[in-house]
C-alpha cells in the first residue's frame, strides 16, 4: 500500500485528518471532557476536605491511585520504544505509527505524573518534593524512591517532549507551507525554521539519531525506577529483585496495547489506512507477543519462588493470597488478559483481525491495570502482622479519578490529532521515495520536507 | 514583532496590574473571617499559674468503687491529664482506661450548663439556682407532710461526705433508712449475702492477691471491672513474676473474658455450671485422700461431702471431671489461693449459693484473712439489692412516690428494660436528677440540677479502712452547676426541721468529716496529731490519708449454716424459651454499659476488637449452625425481649452459649430475674434464641485475621523453652546509626500485660490523638498509637490460644519507614527516636506501607474536637492536621521537659525519671521506659531477660522496644 503513496497523497491524507471535525470528533471530545470534568470535581472533594474520601485505611496507604500512576507510566513507554529504540534497529514498520506513539507517550506522562501529586495527603505541598534551595535549608531525602520517581517522570516528560517536537518540526513545516489563519502560525512556532535545506538534513538527522540514542536508556530506566517505588521496600509481595525487567515488559506489553487500541479506530476515523497498513498492525502485535512472553515468565518465576517458601513466610502466603483471597477475580483476571491474549495473536488469523486484534488489546489494557492493582493492593493487604490485614475496596471518588484521567489523556490526544500530524509525514515520504515506486511530484508543491 | 518599549504594558502600567495582582493575592490568602475574636491576656497573672508550667492537684477517681488516687495536671488553669497518685495504696500511681477517661466527661459537649425546670409536659427551661432549690424544698416538705416513704432517694454509692448528707437530707425530710436506695449494677451482692449467711458478716471481703499461690475466678473479672481492678492487676502482676513460683490464674466460666486471657487455664464450665465447680473444689480440698492434715471445717463438711457423685457434678457443671479434681488439687497444694465469684458473668438466680460455696471453699482452704480479708471494709455505702430498687421502682409507679431524688445513676437507661424504670419513673410528681449530662432519666426529671464533675468538686472515698482519699476541685467549673452534697445541704436547711448539717459549702463538710477521721488514720501509737489543720492540708497535697489497715480477722464459718449450700443444684431444666445460655458480661472499656465517652466507644474491645457498637458473640460451631457471620445482624430473642446485634464470632466461648456486653441490648434482653436470697440481679441463667436477621451490620472492627499463620509473632515461653527464638543479625551491611548521648528504649513484659486498654486511653489523652467516630472504625481508621494486637490462636479452626502484643511505634535503629520518606519528615534522632515531624510531611503515606509494624496512622480528615473537649488538648502536643501521619513519640515531649529540667539543675536524666503515658498508666507495670545506652537502667536489664524478643526481629529493623514473652506453664502431669 504504502508503494502506492505518492509524496502528495501523504501530504493531502494527513492535511484532511486536520479538516473540520464532524459530529463524533466532537461527541469524542464532549465524552473525554465530560470524564475529566467529573473526575476533576470528584478530586476536589478529596482537596476540600480530605482523603476520606478514598477507600484506603491502615494497612493499604495506597491504592487506585498508585495503580493508575504505574498504569500510565507503563502507557508511555511505548511510544518511545517505537520511535527510539525501533529507530535505531532500523525497523522500517514503525514509520507509520511512531507519531501516534509519541503522542501517547507525552500525554500519557501527563496524566501519569498527575497521581503522585492527586494521592498526597497535603497536594498543595507537591513542591516540596523538588530539590530547590530554600531559607529553611530544607532538602530532599535522595534515598527515597519516591524522589527517584520525581527525577525519573519529570526527566521523561521532558524528553519525550522534546523528541516529539523535534520529530514534528519538518512536518510543521510541510504544513505550514500550505496552512492559513491561526493554524500557519502553529506550525511556523513548531517547525522551528524549517526549510529543508541540505544543512537543517543533516543536523536534523544526526540531532534525532542522537535524541533517540539518549532516549533509549529511558525506556529501561524509567520503569525500572517506578519499580523501585515496590522493590527497594520490605513489604512482602514488593520486595522483589525481578521487579525492574519485571515492570519494563508489562510497561511496553501495556503500551504497544495502548498503541494498537488507539491506531485501529484511528485509522478508520481518519482513514489513514494507506499509511498505517496491516502489515504495522501485524508488526506491533508481533511485539506484544514478545513482551507478552516476558511478562508471563515474570509471572511464573514470582509465584515458583514464593512457593518454595516455607508455609508461615509471608512472601509464599501473600501469593496465595493474590490467587485465593477476596482479590483472586483481579489475579485471575490479570492472568487470563495478560498471558492468555499475547498467546492468542500468535495464530495469524487472531492477529490480522482487525477486531480480534482490538479485543485482545483492550483486554491486554484491562489486564495490565489489574496487574498493577494487584501489586499495589494486595500485598498491602496482607502484610506481616495479620492482625491488621484489611481488604481494600476502591470508593466512588477513586474510580472518578480513575476514569477521570482517561478523559484527560483522550481529550489531551483528541486535540492533539488535530494540531500535530499523526503520522510522520517526512518519513513516509522518505520511506515512498525510498522504495522508488514515485519521485517527488514536481517542484509546484514546493514542499520538499 | 513591535519593540517592546511600544508594547502598551508600560512601567507605570505594570507596576499597577502588579499592585493589583499582588494585592488580590493577599486578600484571597488571608483568612475570611474578619479577625475580631477579642482575646484577653493576663492582665494580672495568678501567682500559681505560669504559663508553658503544668500544675499537679492530687484528687481521687470515682468512676468505680475502688476509689484510687490521682493526679490532675493542669495547664494554664484547665485539666488536661489524669494520672494515678504513686502515693495512693490502691493504684500506686496507675488508672484504668474508665480513670482516664473521666476528664472527657468533664469536658463534654452535651454537659448541662445550668438547672433547668420543667413545668408540665413542656420542654426543660432554663431556672436559677435559688428558684430550683426552693422547688425542691417545697415539694420535699409537702411530700414529707403525707408521711413517711414519700420522699426516696436513687443514688450511686457515696461512701464519704456525699453519702452522708444524702442521709442527712433524707432523715431532715422524715424518710426512712430504706428510702435511700443505692444502685450499683456490678456489686458482687450475693457475696455480701453469703458473708451474712456463713460468717455473719455482710461485708465484701478485700481480696488481696499479692501472697496467692493460685487464683480461681468464677465470673468474677477483676482484671476489668470486678472489685479493685488496678490494684488486684497489679498484685497479680507481681505474683506472676516473683521468684521462685508464679500465681496461677484459673478462670472458670462458658466464656473466656480478658480476666481469662490472662489465666493459665480455662475450665469451660456451662453457664450456671460454676457453682458445681466450686463444690467438687471443694469435694477434693475436703477430701481425706487428697489432704491428710485437713481443717475442722473440711472435716465437718466431708461427710456431706463425699456423698455427691463427682460425675453428676461434672456433668451439672460441663466440665470434666478430671479438670476440676487437677485445680483443687493445685488449690490444696498452692497456699493461700483465692477463689472470687460471683462475677455478672456468673451471677445468676443462685448467686448467694455460688457466693456462698466459694466463702466455704476459701475457708477450707484457709484463704479467709489472707487473701480475702475482713474487717478491713471502708466507708462501705452498701448498695441495695436488685430487690429494693424494684420495690421502689413499683412505689413509684402506685404513685406512692412525690419527690425522688437520682443521683450519679441513670435507672431507666441502664437498668434492666424489663423493671419498667421508665414508666414507673413517670409518674414520680418531682423527679430531680443530678446528672451532669442528658441520659435517659433526665427527660422524665421535673428538675435537672447538674452535679459538679468530681474534678470541679471535694470529695472523700475511703475504699478500705486505712485508705481515705481525697478529692478537691482541679478547676473552677466550667457552667453554672452546682455541687450534688452542696444542693442537698442547701435545700436541707430550708427544711422546717433543717437537716443535720455543720454547713452547705462542700469544702467544709468535707473537710469537717476528714478532721474527725485523721486521728483513725495515723499509725497506731501516734496519738491524736498536733495540728489537724496541717495534717488535713498535706493530706489535700499528697491526695489522702493513708494508715496502715488495722489487722484483718479470720472469721469463723458457720459449718451449720454452709450445709444448706452444699446440696448439688438442681438438674438442668428442660429445654424452655431458648437453646443458648445468654452470657451479658461488663468489660474494662465499657464498664457497667454506659460507656458514652469517645475514647471509650474509640478503643477497640481487646478481645473481640469491636468499638462503638455492642456485639454478639457465638462460636464457631453456633454460628455455622446458624448460618451467620462476623459483621452479620442476628436477632437474640430472651423471654425479656429482643434485639438485633451484630455477630462477632468467636472460639472463646462455649457452643451452647451466646454473649454480649452489658449496654442497652443487654438491658433489653435481660429479665428481672432475682437471686432470691441476695436480691440481686439474675445476669447469668437467661436462655436465648438467636436468629439470623438477614441484614449485614458495618461492624467497626479492628482486627484483621486472628490468626497467626504459622508466624509466631507473638512466641510464649515454656519451662522447656524458656526463650523465644530469636534470629541471628549477626551479618551487618551498613554501620548502625549512631546514639552518643541517650537510646531510649522500652520493654514491655507481657507476661504481666492484661489487655486493659489503661495505657491506649492515656495515650488518646496525653497525645491529643483524635476521635474519628463510628464511620470512621467502620473503614478501620483508627487513630490509636497503641492498639492490642490480639491472636486467637494459629491457625482458623485450630486450639484456641490467645496471645497479646500492644503494638506501637517500635523506633527501631533501621527504620524502614525513614529511607522513603521523600522529604524527611520522618528521621532517626541521635536519643534513638523515630520522629515525625508534622509541618514537613505532605503524606506521601510511603512511610505506613513500608513499615512492617503498620502503627504509622494517617489523618484522613481534619480531626474535630468539639467545644469544649479541645480544653483537654495538651498544650505540649501539636494537634495534626488532615493529610499528615502520626505515630507514637516515646511521648517526646516528656522526654524533653525531663532532660530541661535536668539541666537547669546540672545534673544527667535519672533513670525512671521519663514515663510515657503508657507506662505510666499500667495497672500491672509491664511498661518500663529508659535509656537503653545505660546498662544499668531498667530498661536495659529487662531487655536483657531471657523471656526477651523482637517483634519481626528477623527483619533486622533493631527496635527500641523489646517484648518479654508470656510463660506458658505446662500443665501438672
Amino acid at each position: 500500500m504504502s508503494n502506492a503513496a505518492t509524496f502528495r497523497s501523504i501530504e493531502d491524507t494527513v492535511r484532511a485528518a486536520h479538516g473540520p471535525p464532524g459530529p463524533l470528533y466532537w461527541l469524542a471530545l464532549a465524552v473525554s471532557g465530560g470524564v475529566f470534568a467529573f473526575g476533576a470535581w470528584a478530586y476536589s472533594l478529596v482537596v476540600r476536605t480530605g482523603l476520606h474520601w478514598t477507600g484506603l485505611e491502615r494497612p493499604g496507604m495506597w491504592g487506585n491511585l498508585i495503580t493508575d500512576f504505574v498504569f500510565w507510566v507503563g502507557i508511555a513507554h511505548s511510544g518511545t520504544l517505537i520511535s527510539a529504540i525501533l529507530f535505531l534497529f532500523r525497523a522500517r514498520f514503525r514509520t507509520a505509527v511512531y507519531r501516534v506513539a509519541e503522542m501517547m507517550t507525552v500525554f500519557a506522562v501527563m496524566t501519569a505524573g498527575l497521581y503522585p501529586i492527586l494521592h498526597l495527603g497535603r497536594p498543595w505541598l507537591a513542591h516540596w518534593l523538588l530539590p530547590y534551595p530554600n531559607q529553611r535549608e530544607l532538602w530532599i531525602n535522595f534515598r527515597s524512591p519516591l524522589i527517584w520517581d520525581v527525577f525519573a517522570i519529570s526527566t521523561y516528560l521532558i524528553v519525550s517532549t522534546v523528541f516529539l517536537l523535534v520529530g514534528v518540526a519538518p512536518d510543521a513545516a510541510a504544513l505550514r507551507d500550505r496552512a492559513t489563519g491561526w493554524r500557519r502560525g502553529l506550525y511556523r512556532l513548531l517547525a522551528f525554521g524549517w526549510r529543508g535545506t541540505d544543512e537543517q538534513w543533516r543536523h536534523y538527522t544526526r540531532a534525532y539519531l542522537f535524541f533517540a540514542a539518549f532516549a533509549t536508556p529511558l525506556v529501561v530506566s524509567v520503569h525500572s525506577v517506578v519499580s523501585w517505588d515496590f522493590a527497594v521496600s520490605v513489604t512482602p509481595g514488593w520486595h522483589s529483585t525481578l521487579f525492574p525487567p519485571y515492570f519494563v515488559a508489562g510497561a511496553i506489553l501495556s503500551g504497544v496495547a495502548m498503541v494498537i487500541t488507539i491506531l485501529v479506530p484511528l485509522r478508520r476515523a481518519f482513514r489513514l489506512e494507506d499509511l498505517i497498513t496491516a502489515r504495522h498492525l501485524d508488526m506491533l502485535a508481533r511485539l506484544v507477543i514478545f513482551t507478552g512472553l516476558i511478562v508471563t515468565y515474570s509471572y511464573a518465576t514470582e509465584l515458583v519462588l514464593a512457593a518454595g517458601e516455607p508455609a508461615s513466610d509471608p512472601e509464599r502466603s501473600t501469593f496465595l493470597y493474590r490467587m485465593t483471597g477476596p482479590y483472586a477475580p483481579v489475579f485471575w483476571t490479570m492472568v487470563t488478559f495478560n498471558c492468555g491474549g499475547p498467546l492468542l495473536l500468535l495464530v495469524r488469523k487472531v492477529r490480522t483481525t482487525t477486531w480480534s486484534l482490538l479485543l485482545i488489546c483492550l483486554a491486554i489494557n484491562v489486564g495490565m491495570w489489574l496487574e498493577r492493582f494487584n501489586i499495589v493492593v494486595t500485598s498491602l493487604a496482607h502484610d506481616r502482622l495479620p492482625f491488621d490485614w484489611r481488604v481494600y475496596v476502591p470508593t466512588w471518588v477513586e474510580w472518578a479519578m480513575t476514569f477521570g484521567a482517561f478523559g484527560w489523556f483522550f481529550f489531551l490526544f483528541l486535540v492533539g490529532l488535530k494540531l500535530l500530524p499523526p503520522v510522520s509525514i517526512a518519513e513516509l515520504k522518505e520511506d515512498a521515495a525510498g522504495h522508488g515506486a514515485h519521485g517527488p511530484d514536481g517542484p509546484a508543491e514546493g514542499s520538499h520536507a | 514583532m513591535r519593540d517592546p518599549s511600544e508594547w502598551p504594558l508600560g512601567r507605570r502600567s505594570f507596576f499597577r496590574i502588579v499592585g493589583g495582582a499582588g494585592a488580590a493575592g493577599v486578600a484571597a490568602g488571608c483568612s475570611p473571617k474578619p479577625a475580631i475574636q477579642r482575646i484577653v491576656p493576663y492582665l494580672v497573672p495568678p501567682d500559681d499559674v505560669v504559663p508553658g508550667k503544668p500544675t499537679f492537684y492530687r484528687t481521687a477517681c470515682r468512676e468505680c468503687g475502688a476509689g484510687c488516687g490521682v493526679t490532675a495536671r493542669t495547664r494554664e488553669g484547665r485539666a488536661v491529664k489524669l494520672e494515678g497518685n504513686p502515693e495512693d495504696p490502691v493504684g500506686r500511681g496507675a488508672l484504668c482506661a474508665r480513670g482516664q477517661a473521666a476528664i472527657q466527661a468533664l469536658y463534654h459537649p452535651e454537659r448541662f450548663k445550668g438547672p433547668l425546670r420543667r413545668a408540665g409536659g413542656g420542654p426543660a427551661a432554663p431556672v436559677s439556682w435559688e428558684e430550683a432549690e426552693a422547688d425542691l424544698a417545697k415539694a420535699i416538705v409537702a411530700a414529707a407532710a403525707k408521711g413517711p416513704g414519700r420522699v426516696r432517694m436513687l443514688t450511686a454509692p457515696e461512701p464519704g461526705t456525699a453519702g452522708a448528707v444524702q442521709r442527712a437530707l433524707l432523715a431532715a425530710a422524715g424518710a426512712r433508712p430504706q428510702d435511700r436506695v443505692v444502685l450499683d449494677l456490678l456489686d458482687p451482692g450475693p457475696l455480701r449475702a453469703a458473708g451474712a449467711a456463713l460468717l455473719g458478716r455482710a461485708e465484701l471481703p478485700i481480696v488481696d492477691l499479692t501472697e496467692a499461690r493460685s487464683v480461681v475466678a468464677l465470673g468474677a473479672d477483676f482484671l476489668e471491672t470486678w472489685g479493685s481492678p488496678v490494684e488486684l492487676a497489679r498484685q497479680l502482676a507481681d505474683g506472676r513474676t516473683r521468684a521462685g513460683e508464679r500465681t496461677r490464674l484459673t478462670w472458670v466460666g462458658p466464656r473466656l473474658s480478658l480476666t481469662g486471657v490472662s489465666a493459665d487455664r480455662w475450665l469451660r464450665a456451662r453457664s450456671g455450671g460454676e457453682a458445681d465447680v466450686v463444690l467438687g473444689l471443694l469435694r477434693v480440698a475436703a477430701d481425706p485422700a487428697v489432704e491428710t492434715g485437713r481443717s475442722k471445717e473440711a472435716r465437718a463438711l466431708w461427710p456431706r461431702l463425699s456423698a455427691i457423685s463427682t460425675a453428676d457434678l461434672a456433668s451439672r457443671a460441663g466440665v470434666p471431671w478430671g479438670e476440676v479434681e487437677r485445680l483443687g488439687r493445685e488449690l490444696v497444694l498452692r497456699r493461700p489461693s483465692a477463689v472470687l465469684a460471683p462475677g455478672p458473668q456468673s451471677q445468676g438466680a443462685d448467686a448467694t449459693r455460688l457466693a456462698a460455696l466459694a466463702l466455704v471453699l476459701n475457708s477450707v482452704l484457709g484463704n479467709l484473712g489472707r487473701t480475702l480479708r475482713y474487717g478491713q471494709g471502708g466507708d462501705e455505702d452498701a448498695p441495695s439489692s436488685m430487690a429494693e430498687v424494684r420495690a421502689l421502682l413499683d412505689d413509684c409507679a402506685r404513685g406512692e412516690v412525690d419527690v425522688l431524688l437520682v443521683h450519679g445513676v441513670d435507672p431507666a437507661g441502664l437498668l434492666p428494660v424489663a423493671l419498667g424504670a421508665p414508666a414507673a419513673l413517670a409518674k414520680v410528681p418531682l423527679l430531680a436528677s443530678f446528672a451532669r449530662r442528658p441520659d435517659a432519666t433526665t427527660p422524665l426529671a421535673r428538675l435537672v440540677l447538674p452535679d459538679h464533675h468530681p474534678l470541679e468538686s471535694f470529695g472523700d472515698v475511703a475504699p478500705r479502712a486505712g485508705v481515705l482519699n481525697l478529692l478537691q476541685p482541679v478547676m473552677t467549673p466550667l457552667a453554672d452547676t452546682r455541687q450534688a452534697i452542696q444542693v442537698l445541704a442547701e435545700v436541707g436547711a430550708q427544711l422546717p426541721t433543717p437537716a443535720k448539717l455543720a454547713s452547705t459549702d462542700p469544702y467544709d463538710l468535707v473537710m469537717t468529716r476528714a478532721g474527725e477521721r485523721v486521728a483513725s488514720l495515723r499509725a497506731p501509737g501516734a496519738g491524736l496529731p498536733a495540728d489537724p489543720a496541717a495534717e488535713l492540708r498535706a493530706a489535700r497535697e499528697h491526695g489522702g490519708l493513708w494508715a496502715p489497715p488495722p489487722a484483718a480477722v479470720a472469721p469463723a464459718l458457720r459449718i451449720e449454716a454452709a450445709g444448706r449450700f452444699l446440696a448439688p443444684g438442681a438438674p438442668r431444666a428442660a429445654e424452655g424459651g431458648g437453646a443458648l445460655d445468654l452470657v451479658a458480661f461488663p468489660t474494662a472499656l465499657r464498664g457497667d454499659g454506659r460507656a458514652d465517652l469517645p475514647w471509650l466507644r474509640e478503643v477497640p474491645d481487646t478481645l473481640s476488637s469491636v468499638s462503638w457498637t455492642a456485639w454478639l458473640e457465638l462460636s464457631p460451631a453456633t454460628a455455622q449452625r446458624l448460618g451467620v457471620a462476623t459483621g452479620e445482624l442476628a436477632t437474640v430473642t430472651t423471654a425479656a425481649g429482643h434485639a438485633d446485634v451484630p455477630v462477632y464470632v468467636f472460639p472463646g466461648i462455649r457452643d451452647d452459649a451466646v454473649a454480649l456486653p452489658l449496654g442497652a441490648e443487654a438491658a433489653a434482653l435481660l429479665p428481672a430475674t432475682l437471686d432470691p436470697v441476695s436480691g440481686a440481679l439474675a445476669f447469668a441463667g437467661v436462655r436465648a434464641t438467636v436468629a439470623r436477621a438477614g441484614k449485614r451490620a458495618r461492624l467497626p472492627l479492628l482486627e484483621g485475621s486472628p490468626y497467626q499463620h504459622g508466624r509466631n509473632v507473638v512466641p510464649v515461653v515454656t519451662r522447656a523453652e524458656p526463650s523465644p527464638p530469636r534470629p541471628d543479625l549477626s551479618a551487618r551491611m551498613y554501620p548502625e546509626p549512631a546514639h552518643p548521648e541517650h537510646r531510649w528504649a522500652m520493654a514491655i513484659d507481657l507476661d504481666r500485660c492484661t489487655g486493659c486498654e489503661a495505657c491506649v486511653v492515656a495515650c488518646f489523652a496525653e497525645n491529643n490523638v483524635p476521635v474519628m467516630g463510628p464511620e470512621a472504625a467502620e473503614q478501620g481508621r483508627y487513630m490509636g498509637w497503641i492498639r492490642m494486637e490480639r491472636y486467637l490462636g494459629d491457625e482458623p479452626g485450630g486450639a484456641l490460644d490467645v496471645r497479646l502484643l500492644p503494638m506501637l511505634c517500635q523506633h527501631c535503629t533501621n527504620a524502614p519507614c525513614e529511607p522513603v520518606c521523600p522529604v524527611y519528615a520522618t528521621y532517626h534522632t541521635p536519643e534513638g527516636l523515630n520522629a515525625q515531624i508534622y509541618n514537613r510531611c505532605v503524606g506521601t503515606r510511603y512511610c505506613s506501607n513500608n513499615c512492617p509494624y503498620k502503627v504509622r496512622t494517617f489523618n484522613w480528615r481534619d480531626a474535630q474536637f468539639e467545644r469544649p473537649l479541645d480544653m483537654q488538648l495538651n498544650p505540649d502536643v501539636t494537634v495534626r492536621s488532615r493529610g499528615v501521619m502520626e505515630k507514637c513519640t516515646f511521648c517526646v515531649q516528656r522526654i524533653r521537659f525531663a532532660e530541661g529540667r535536668a539541666r537547669d539543675e546540672q545534673r544527667p536524666v535519672r533513670d525512671g525519671e521519663i514515663v510515657p503515658a503508657c507506662a505510666q498508666s499500667c495497672p500491672a507495670q509491664a511498661i518500663t521506659f529508659g535509656d537503653a545506652n545505660d546498662p544499668a537502667s531498667r530498661v536495659s536489664q529487662v531487655a536483657r531477660d531471657r523471656r526477651a524478643f523482637r517483634a519481626l526481629e528477623d527483619l533486622g529493623t533493631l527496635p527500641a522496644i523489646t517484648y518479654l514473652a508470656r510463660v506458658r506453664e505446662e500443665e501438672p502431669s
